[in-house]
């Protein structure tokens, strides 16, 4: 069987799982409606403007959610002790890398949406910027924090600091994201031509691609005793 | 068909659980190792079936080297160990299709449907793992295995928290792929249900293997003589 059809079966039970569950998306929105709703009030807008800080918050925000669900992306897999008999099929590591990686960037990509609605909103720059171009931005930062989060949250598996490790191990790495990721989209808040932010948005597509390959090639590493 | 673990060692940490224990299982042969805890059994087992790779010795089928890396091995493979390894959200139904599908099984949804009617737990598809009863459960883990028709099982205290009718119900079952020719590898703490379903019973102590035989060489009494405390063994 096409490991990429297998891959796919892991996503869609993943996503299954996750909307049946509920708690790790239920506690990564009331994060980002709460974050959205606290910097309304903690910024006087009559000093900065929204649109000055809406990129690196919507970004701050987008990670601190992302790390927070990571660190539970596996917690269906062990309430029974059922990765262990999903490592004795088949299907090969990267296949679980890659079909775990899908379903965390889907309830990213939600995140996403919803942090952005709401910063948008609560900080008053809702017409600035081209929605294509912030989706051209956000979608390869997030396929980032979507590997990374994945490998490290099986990673923090192993061992007893558990969810403690997770942003030690995981934030020096997403240091790239979270800067060409915070200027382009301040660029395209600021309504910059395409070409002053193309480079950035190249190196964010590096990052996610690398990020990836790498984390497939690994998961082994990190999946198997 | 021959499975052998040849001086396996595995250690956690500075604790050898095994410490260079042969095995040697044939096809249509059920093969007992019991031991009072910490005795290594679970480590063997997972030594065995791949999903833990030996620091020392080598698995072997037919005379081959065998590893938990290899797909086509994983694919022979079932497993049935005291957790269901289920989702608990998921219907029966979703997780016997989910499994069957990532084992390739041609036609998954024909493929539960039989494994439920044969387990009697057809009526259990559309329930929630979280909301069958331990019993069901493994029930329903045991189905699990043997959706891709494995010729080498490995059973991790199956029998744990099965009422007598499920129990009976899976040693019908282990009989059957007995004599199907499959390997079955059975860790149990229960010597009377060894004695009477496998055909050999092999004894570990810490990590060692003490005893090896036909289970009609020994009895069950004449086995508890492993599980009582040494002067080696303070607890």
């Amino acid at each position: 069987m096409n490991e990429l059809r297998r891959a796919w079966l892991i996503t869609l039970k993943d996503l299954r799982l996750e909307f049946r569950t509920g708690g790790r998306l239920l506690s990564m929105i009331a994060f980002v409606v709460l974050a959205g709703f606290l910097f309304a009030f903690a910024l006087d807008q009559t000093a900065v403007a929204g649109r000055d800080v809406a990129a690196a918050l919507t970004w701050l925000v987008i990670l601190f959610a992302s790390t927070a669900g990571a660190g539970r992306i596996f917690d269906p897999e062990e309430e029974e002790g059922a990765f262990r008999h999903l490592l004795l099929t088949p299907v090969s590591r990267p296949a679980i890398f890659l079909g775990k990686t899908a379903a965390n960037l889907a309830v990213i990509w939600l995140v996403t949406a919803l942090t952005f609605l709401s910063l948008t909103a609560f900080l008053d720059v809702r017409d600035q910027g081209s929605p294509a171009a912030h989706a051209a931005v956000l979608l390869p930062g997030t396929i980032g924090l979507a590997a990374t989060g994945t490998f490290f949250g099986r990673m923090s598996r192993h061992s007893s600091l558990g969810d403690t490790l997770l942003p030690v191990l995981t934030f020096p790495l997403l240091v790239p994201v979270i800067f060409f990721g915070a200027t382009s989209t301040a660029r395209v808040f600021l309504e910059r031509p395409w070409p002053e932010i193309s480079g950035s948005v190249r190196l964010l597509w590096a990052f996610a691609v690398g990020s990836v390959f790498i984390g497939a090639a690994l998961f082994r590493h990190v999946s198997d005793e | 068909m021959t499975l052998e673990g040849q001086r396996l060692v595995c250690t956690y940490g500075p604790t050898r659980a095994l410490d260079g224990v042969d095995l040697v299982a044939g096809g249509g042969e059920i093969v007992a190792v019991v031991g009072p805890n910490g005795a290594g059994k679970t480590t063997l087992l997972r030594a065995l079936s791949g999903e833990r790779r030996p620091d020392r010795g080598e698995v072997l089928l037919d005379g081959s080297p065998v590893s938990g890396a290899d797909p086509g091995w994983r694919g022979r493979v079932g497993l049935v160990s005291h957790r269901t390894g289920l989702y608990r959200k998921l219907t029966v139904a979703e997780n016997l299709t989910f499994f069957a599908s990532v084992h390739a099984v041609p036609e998954p949804r024909s493929a539960v449907a039989r494994a439920l009617d044969t387990i009697g737990a057809a009526a259990l598809a559309d329930t929630r793992v979280e909301a069958l009863s331990r019993g069901q459960s493994q029930r329903v883990a045991l189905a699990r295995t043997l959706l891709h028709d494995p010729d080498i099982l490995f059973l991790d205290e199956p029998f744990t928290g099965l009422d007598p009718s499920a129990a009976a119900a899976l040693e019908s079952t282990l009989r059957a792929r007995r004599a199907a020719g499959s390997i079955i590898v059975l860790v149990t703490h229960d010597l009377r249900r060894c004695q009477g379903l496998a055909d050999r019973v092999v004894v570990l102590q810490r990590g060692h293997k003490v005893h090896d035989g036909e289970t009609g060489a020994a009895d069950a009494v004449d086995l508890l003589r492993f599980f009582s405390p040494t002067p080696a063994d303070p607890s």
